[in-house]
């Protein structure tokens, strides 16, 4: 069973601050491996210990996101590729999928691609449903487990807003990882950080990859960002203080004047 | 040339044993002054993350880290830990399981060592006695041979993780005359199970740290191995004090991330809290406290890291052993009074709160204050630098 896990480095949202032109931070933001790919290297990690194989990353990012891919091969992935290259400079998610599409064929044949559902900074979940687009393989998001791989096919729980599906899908396939509430990161261990140091780790650069270059970076993405903004702050809301009971009679009137309830 | 910098991979080790710390331990922290142990699962987290002697070799089940490397894990620790138990579990293992991976024999090292980094056993440090502290010399305890094993007589206290040793399985590894005539050139170092017939252990109520314990245990006619003795008989006042100055430069990184994780939270305090009309951080008399004593412990975890990493120095032949004693002793000499100045200053901006048991930094208070004695008193300290300086000449005791 070979898989290949697509991870991206992103700023460490819980705690970001934007300028009054609605622009983030950056400076002093610490950049972390992306939570919802670390939950599919693990699900990853969790396949290849039951039925065997090898696990694989990739990203396409600055030299600099490095550190998040060092951070899989410490959590035990085997290899890592690294695209990066000036020419993918502001790719959008059409563009950055389309590259991923060839490094991936370039990178060998996968029974399976994983993916988080999203990136905690762009929030788009584009990647994975484009990237299995561009390689004509099938996808599932919302992939909370993979429950069983079985003569090519694996079944697995897709969560939906209100419940669960089971999918049963032919491989090679595209999953898109969404951790489950309460989900128990695991931290590298020190002989794990000590292995990655020595574990391959692969370089492409654009020219490194066969494709049509006018679809990457900026000319190859048809939108553009015009405007960012933070959502408007919410007000403090009404805060009701004083004895338990009386608290609570006070928030039982306050819904019912708003026929909240009645 | 000069650079302060850690490596790649130091900086993902600090990482990951931040995000266990603070997620694990942080929480629990106070618990541990009333329930006086470690809680279990967080002994088994430290060993599967590989945080137990990780300066053992990697044969033996450690990761084989230098010195500074050693730090970084004591100082994340310490940082998590406001009751300064995990630092003084991490402290007294990593240090002294360096040194028996140096000295130890083989067939000890393979008994012993796995069984301390998987957590299952204890692995600590016995020298004091009741009338012999930093004066390691003062020991009476006893190790004579008798065919091909010895007999010790004796006592010790004062003695970090006495319970978990003798209740987990471990031991100490422990001073004795052997031969009192040649004074500090017949001490010998060995290690010294606590679950062997003829130890019994007491207990101290100490004042702070209460998640490990401390105590002491009398020797009464116990027989150890050949196998056990730490480098060669007689060489035990010199070993041991290389084990010493290893855990001297792990407490001054210990102190001096405690220090600045309480001045965090002081910061935190300042912006939030108010009197007379605005935030405690306003008022320049306190501005500059938290400026100065920033600015001391950000010296001393910098001296700390320069002190391991003299100690990593003389491994690779390019520093001398006086060197490393008087860099760790320097290290250490400030590392509790500026540290618990430091915590001391937090508990005060807290007012009222700051004298509960709820408040974190009165624990960190009482935890760091112990490192002004253990492992080498501050006095001591000074009087390795002066020695250092001056000339064994001039030593005063002598």
């Amino acid at each position: 069973m070979n898989i290949l896990v697509l991870v991206k480095q992103v700023p460490d949202t819980s705690d970001v601050k934007f300028d009054e032109r609605g622009v983030m931070i950056r400076e002093g933001v610490q950049s972390i491996l992306n939570v919802f790919d670390q939950f599919a290297l693990e699900e990853a990690l969790r396949l290849r210990q039951k039925y065997g194989g090898e696990v694989s990353v990739m990203t396409l990012a600055p030299e600099q996101a490095k550190t998040a891919v060092q951070k899989c091969l410490a959590l035990g992935a085997d290899k890592a590729y690294h695209i990066s290259d000036k020419a993918f400079g502001g790719s959008d998610t059409l563009a950055t999928s389309y590259a991923l599409s060839l490094a991936i064929r370039k990178a060998g044949n996968f029974d399976l691609i994983m993916a988080g559902n999203q990136a905690t900074d762009g929030d788009t979940g584009h990647i994975g449903p484009q990237v299995a687009e561009w390689l004509g393989i099938p996808h599932v998001s919302y992939v909370e487990q993979v429950l069983s791989i079985e003569n090519g096919r694996a079944t697995v729980k897709s969560i939906l807003e209100d419940g669960y599906r089971i999918v049963d899908v032919e491989l090679p396939a595209l999953f898109a990882c969404l951790p489950p509430t309460n989900f128990e990161y695991t931290n590298p261990s020190m002989s794990g950080i000590i292995k990655a140091k020595s574990k391959p780790y692969t370089w492409w650069k654009a020219d490194d990859i066969d494709g049509d270059k006018s679809k990457f970076g900026l000319n190859g993405s048809p939108t553009r960002v015009l405007k960012m903004y933070p959502p408007p702050k919410r007000s403090r809301g009404t805060v009701f203080t004083g004895d338990y009971h009386d608290a609570v009679k006070k928030i039982i009137e306050a819904l019912m004047e708003k026929k909240v309830i009645e | 040339m000069l650079d302060f910098t850690f490596t790649e991979e130091q900086e993902m080790i600090r990482e990951s044993v931040r995000e266990f710390a603070q997620k694990k331990i942080a929480p629990i922290a106070l618990e541990m002054e009333k329930t006086r142990q470690i809680p279990e699962d967080i002994i088994k987290g430290m060993a599967d993350l590989g945080l137990i002697a990780p300066t053992v070799s990697p044969e033996y089940g450690g990761q084989g880290f230098d010195a500074v490397t050693a730090g970084i894990i004591a100082e994340e620790l310490a940082r998590a830990d406001v009751t300064g138990s995990i630092p003084v579990f991490y402290l007294v293992q990593a240090s002294w399981g360096h040194i028996f991976d140096k000295y130890g024999t083989e067939e000890a090292k393979r008994e012993v060592l796995p069984n301390v980094t998987k957590g299952k056993w204890f692995l600590g440090i016995a020298t004091t006695e009741s009338d012999a502290g930093s004066d390691v010399a003062g020991t009476r305890t006893t190790i004579r041979k008798e065919g091909d094993h010895y007999v010790v007589n004796g006592e010790k206290m004062y003695i970090s993780g006495v319970r978990e040793a003798y209740t987990r399985g471990g031991g100490h590894i422990t001073i004795a005359k052997q031969n009192p005539e040649l004074g500090t050139r017949g001490m010998t170092l060995f290690y010294l199970p606590l679950q062997s017939k003829g130890i019994i252990p007491t207990y101290v109520d100490d004042l702070g740290r209460e998640g490990i314990s401390t105590g002491g245990f009398t020797i009464d006619n116990v027989v150890i191995p050949k196998h056990y003795i730490i480098g060669e008989e007689n060489r035990g006042f010199y070993i041991v004090h290389e084990g010493y100055e290893y855990a001297r430069g792990l407490i001054s990184v210990i102190c001096a991330g405690a220090g600045l994780q309480s001045l965090e939270r002081g910061k935190k305090y300042l912006k939030e809290r108010k009197a007379f009309g605005q935030p405690l951080a306003k008022f320049e008399a306190l501005q500059f406290r938290l400026a100065e004593h920033y600015t001391k412990l950000s010296f001393l975890r910098l001296g700390a890291y320069w002190a391991l990493w003299t100690y990593d120095q003389e491994a690779k032949g390019k520093a001398t052993r006086f060197e490393v004693s008087k860099a760790i002793a320097m290290a250490k000499m400030f590392a509790s009074e500026w540290s618990n100045a430091a915590i001391d200053e937090v508990m005060q901006w807290q007012g009222a709160f700051g004298y509960t048991r709820e408040c974190p930094d009165q624990a960190a208070w009482r935890a760091i204050r112990s490192f002004a004695w253990a492992e080498g008193s501050k006095e001591i300290m000074r009087v390795i630098v002066s020695r250092e300086l001056l000339g064994k000449e001039y030593i005063s005791y002598k």
